[in-house]
């Protein structure tokens, strides 16, 4: 039996486009998050392949509203496809060599940070652990692991805009 | 108060995905009602993407071909040259692909059609009134046969009659 479709009811062009802007703007950025949790280059850029490929018309139209982050609607995505990774994760910030020895920087960011609040952000941002999983790990509160967590984007965002961090 | 909310730690929690659904519906409240909120949220997401171009790495050149590949074989720009097609080659069987057809013929192997949601209502109105004209087909045969017997019943009283 023959099936025909119209093209219409396929892929407007308008969706290459945004996908084509959408790559060009934040892929590398992606690609970086990406790389910091399965620490495997090929297997990085195949998640940023299905990524970009799995993005339907609404999803574009959804992160592309005005007042809504682009960049953290993306990285939501990757998290969600990222989550049998997670727990293989054991660490963050560390320098790591890649197949074809590519050498993964070291997030200078998380540098600054004490030993608290590396792990509970790269807890958080790298191994996706719950705020509940935390807590009980450093035998705290969830009230307590969100202010640390809080305190991490403080050391973060006082250190921005430092020069020699870029 | 509104500090306090700010400084909890659930934005945070929210931007690194990690805030639960009911602290997701209240922060989406709070961030509706109170622009501080809001813009604490803003600064947030600057911060992710603070992060994210500090560890950037570029892709390499094949991982966008991966994306626009997939992309070119569900598509058929117009804009394509039919030039491009025809090359070198002599037995062109790509003459016959810009013939002002709007559609591509695609072999399926599934023997089940796609159908509109809204045919579920017609196939439905076509029950029912295929169940109406039914029983109207019966009432009138029953009717009729009443309606003949009867003419039958006063035909052979009438015959009495006359003899």
């Amino acid at each position: 039996m023959k099936q025909q479709l119209a093209y219409s009811e396929i892929l407007p062009n308008d969706v290459l486009e945004a996908k084509t802007e959408l790559y060009k703007g934040y892929a590398d950025m992606l690609l970086g998050y990406i790389f910091e949790v399965v620490k495997n280059q090929e297997m990085a850029e195949q998640y940023l392949a299905d990524l970009f490929n799995e993005l339907t018309f609404s999803d574009i139209q959804e992160m592309t509203m005005p007042e809504v982050n682009t960049y953290c609607r993306l990285q939501d995505i990757a998290r969600r496809k990222l989550m049998s990774f997670f727990n293989s994760v054991d660490d963050c910030g560390q320098k790591l060599h890649t197949n074809n020895g590519t050498v993964i920087r070291k997030n200078r960011f998380i540098d600054l940070m004490d030993a608290q609040q590396q792990h509970v952000f790269c807890g958080i941002h790298y191994n996706g652990k719950s705020i509940s999983v935390l807590a009980h790990e450093l035998n705290t509160c969830e009230a307590d692991i969100k202010k640390i967590l809080k305190e991490s984007f403080t050391i973060i965002r006082k250190n921005r805009n430092v020069a020699g961090l870029h | 108060m509104l500090q306090d909310y700010i400084e909890s730690g659930v934005l945070e929690a929210y931007v690194t995905g990690t805030a639960s659904e009911q602290e997701v519906k209240e922060l989406m409240y709070m961030k509706a009602k109170y622009p501080e909120v809001s813009i604490a949220l803003q600064q947030l997401e600057i911060d992710m993407e603070t992060i994210a171009k500090h560890m950037a790495v570029t892709p390499p050149a094949h991982t966008w071909n991966k994306i626009s590949n997939q992309i070119d074989e569900l598509i058929l720009r117009p804009g394509d040259d039919p030039q491009q097609f025809q090359g070198d080659r002599e037995d062109n069987n790509y003459k016959n692909f810009n013939t002002g057809s709007e559609y591509i013929e695609v072999e399926a192997e599934s023997n089940h059609i796609k159908v509109h949601k809204n045919w579920k209502w017609v196939f439905a109105a076509v029950f029912i009134l295929g169940k109406i004209f039914l029983a109207c087909a019966i009432y009138f045969y029953l009717e009729n046969r009443q309606a003949q017997q009867q003419i039958k019943q006063m035909q052979t009283e009438l015959q009495q009659l006359k003899h």
